[in-house]
């Protein structure tokens, strides 16, 4: 995205920028033991209060891409883009089926990953290794697409000042210089900032599009329904399908992600969590929302324009408001930085998650049993520069568009799901169904994707996986045999209330 | 003591929000009429997704609560404490 506004103002608000985080990274790790404890530096200390859960959640949810990638998916597809409403809104559902009795146990457990979880109630070897690799995978290929994306938004805003590959190295160091300093502490204080920054970066664009657009939505509507009917119609049946299972996919996928399960164990109370997933309910229509209104202010504004093309929108969309008067040359400029903020605000979480599960889960459980939690902090900040520097060197070859590489990666992740939403509640359920569940789901998900074949009848490969990977689960439980001291065990270690049952 | 798990009623909800939201009940290609230059079919589907929120949120405030009184009686002995 070349844009012509930005330039050496932008600069300077992006210098401004990183030394904030900087900073806020560093007040909020003072005087805090973060290297001794896991708990501290991933969790910060499971005792994040409503404004900063609600803000971690919001810019942890809601990355770059919701305005990169969605206003062009919403300008290709028009008005049936609206499912990016519902599909962000599910995610609050999904966290209702399951978040309510993992927040307690997790508490009396003192779960620090979502593999925790998974190991305390499968007590499998087999199965927390296969989980642990597709939530790995699942964020390692999400961390891609946020380090490709920062570099393509901040050479973009300084119209190439800052190129591409030094965007992406010097915004890695920034960031993880103030996860070193403050950790998870760190990562939701900034989440704070970058959170306002985007919604702010949003209104004003909307504003600006509107301005470019007449000041009315009718008109709009009116032109699209001349010159590309297909995108303001009811959509066919096949378009309503994948609809419906984008909100499926979406909504667990993006609920069991393991930076999301993490905020669950980091919430200081049951009071403070509730609260931020009752905000956070409202959030989709003003963000996803407003972004797919600015996508389809665009296709009135830059129609004919072929997928390549409408991946640039946003910024020739900014260059245009930005030309139009100094007061909106600034508000864009404001604008790119919230998109940069958002995508860093996620990538940030992402690592530390990353890290946090390598350290704690596959270093701590299984190389060096014996690790302090001084150690197991150390191996993740390692971990985290090996891990961000590997996939640097992926991301110099960007692949296609940013929406394909979003459903890539749930796809195999939404398979650990029934850990979650049956290991919770139903007592039969057993480690070796649940083996061969997520073994067989990511399978069929991840050769559907290979072989080019995303849907089937307008239904995500990873929708399909996941229902065969429920089937497996339910059927092989109930071909077990089981004890009623299994059944026992089980109900006292899922109880809310607590029967003294630790890790 | 409420966990939405337990309630039914609660699920029938969220699956018939979703259902309905994609307008795979209206005829293919309809646009008209507009409704303050939207057209009508994304205006249930805006409205309806405007409702999944208010449920959601009303569900988090009201149908949930395990060990809320407890924390806070808690915390509020820590106050008096300190």
């Amino acid at each position: 995205m070349e844009l012509q506004f930005g330039g050496t103002d932008a600069l300077i608000i992006l210098g401004a920028y990183a030394v904030l985080m900087i900073v806020i990274g560093w007040i909020a790790g003072r005087g805090k033991k973060l290297g001794k404890s896991v708990g501290e530096y991933y969790l910060a200390g499971r005792n994040l209060g409503f404004i900063t859960l609600f803000f971690t959640l919001y810019a942890t949810q809601y990355s770059g891409n919701t305005i990169v990638g969605y206003a062009p998916t919403a300008y290709r597809e028009g008005f049936s883009w609206l499912q990016s409403i519902p599909f962000m809104t599910a995610i609050i559902g999904v966290y209702l089926i399951f978040a309510p009795r993992l927040y307690v146990i997790a508490k009396r457990a003192k779960f620090v990953t979502p593999t925790d979880w998974i190991s305390y109630r499968f007590e499998s070897k087999r199965v927390t290794i296969v989980a642990i690799l597709l939530m790995l995978w699942g964020l390692g290929n999400y961390l891609l697409e946020q380090l490709v994306a920062i570099g393509h938004a901040v050479s973009g805003l300084t119209a190439g000042a800052i190129p591409y590959g030094y965007a992406v190295i010097g915004f890695i160091i920034v960031m993880l210089i103030y996860e070193w300093l403050g950790g998870m502490r760190a990562v939701a204080v900034t989440d704070v900032l970058q959170g306002i920054i985007l919604l702010v970066g949003i209104f004003v664009v909307l504003i600006g599009a509107l301005a470019l657009a007449g000041g009315s939505l009718s008109g709009v509507s009116e032109t699209i329904a001349a010159t590309e009917p297909q995108k303001i119609g009811v959509p066919d049946l096949q378009t309503n399908i994948n609809w419906i299972s984008m909100i499926l996919l979406a909504g667990i996928g993006a609920a069991v992600y393991p930076h999301a399960v993490q905020r669950i164990y980091s919430a200081k109370s049951e009071r403070t969590l509730k609260r931020s997933f009752a905000r956070m309910a409202w959030m989709p229509p003003i963000t996803t929302g407003l972004v797919l209104v600015v996508g389809i202010i665009c296709i009135v504004l830059y129609p004919g324009m072929d997928t390549w093309q409408s991946e640039q929108v946003i910024g020739i969309l900014a260059n245009d408001i930005a030309a139009m008067h100094p007061f909106y040359y600034w508000m864009m400029i404001i604008f790119f930085g919230g998109i940069v903020g958002a995508i860093i605000s996620t990538a940030d979480s992402v690592l530390l998650s990353f890290s946090s599960m390598v350290s704690h889960d596959i270093y701590g459980k299984y190389i060096n049993p014996n690790a302090t939690d001084e150690r197991k902090v150390k191996v993740g900040k390692f971990v985290g520069i090996v891990v961000v520097f590997l996939l640097l060197w992926i991301a110099w070859n960007p692949p296609g568009t940013l929406y394909q590489i979003f459903v890539l990666k749930f796809e195999l992740l939404i398979q650990v799901a029934p850990c979650f939403l049956l290991g919770l509640y139903w007592k039969r359920l057993r480690a070796t169904p649940v083996f061969w569940g997520m073994v067989i789901g990511a399978t069929i998900a991840g050769v559907m994707t290979l072989t080019g074949n995303n849907t089937l009848y307008g239904i995500h490969g990873g929708i399909i996986g996941l229902i065969a990977n429920f089937v497996v689960c339910v059927i092989g439980s109930l071909m077990m045999p089981v004890s009623e001291d299994y059944k026992k065990h089980i109900h006292t270690k899922t109880s809310i209330h607590d029967n003294g049952v630790q890790m | 003591m409420k966990e939405p798990i337990q309630k039914k009623w609660i699920w029938v909800g969220f699956v018939l929000l979703i259902l309905f939201n994609a307008p795979w009940y209206l005829p293919e290609g309809m646009i008209e009429p507009y409704i303050l230059g939207i057209p009508f079919w994304a205006l249930i589907s805006v409205g309806l997704s405007l409702i999944l929120c208010a449920y959601l949120s009303w569900l988090c405030m009201t149908q949930w609560n395990l060990i809320e009184d407890e924390e806070e009686e808690e915390f509020e002995k820590e106050r008096r404490q300190s």
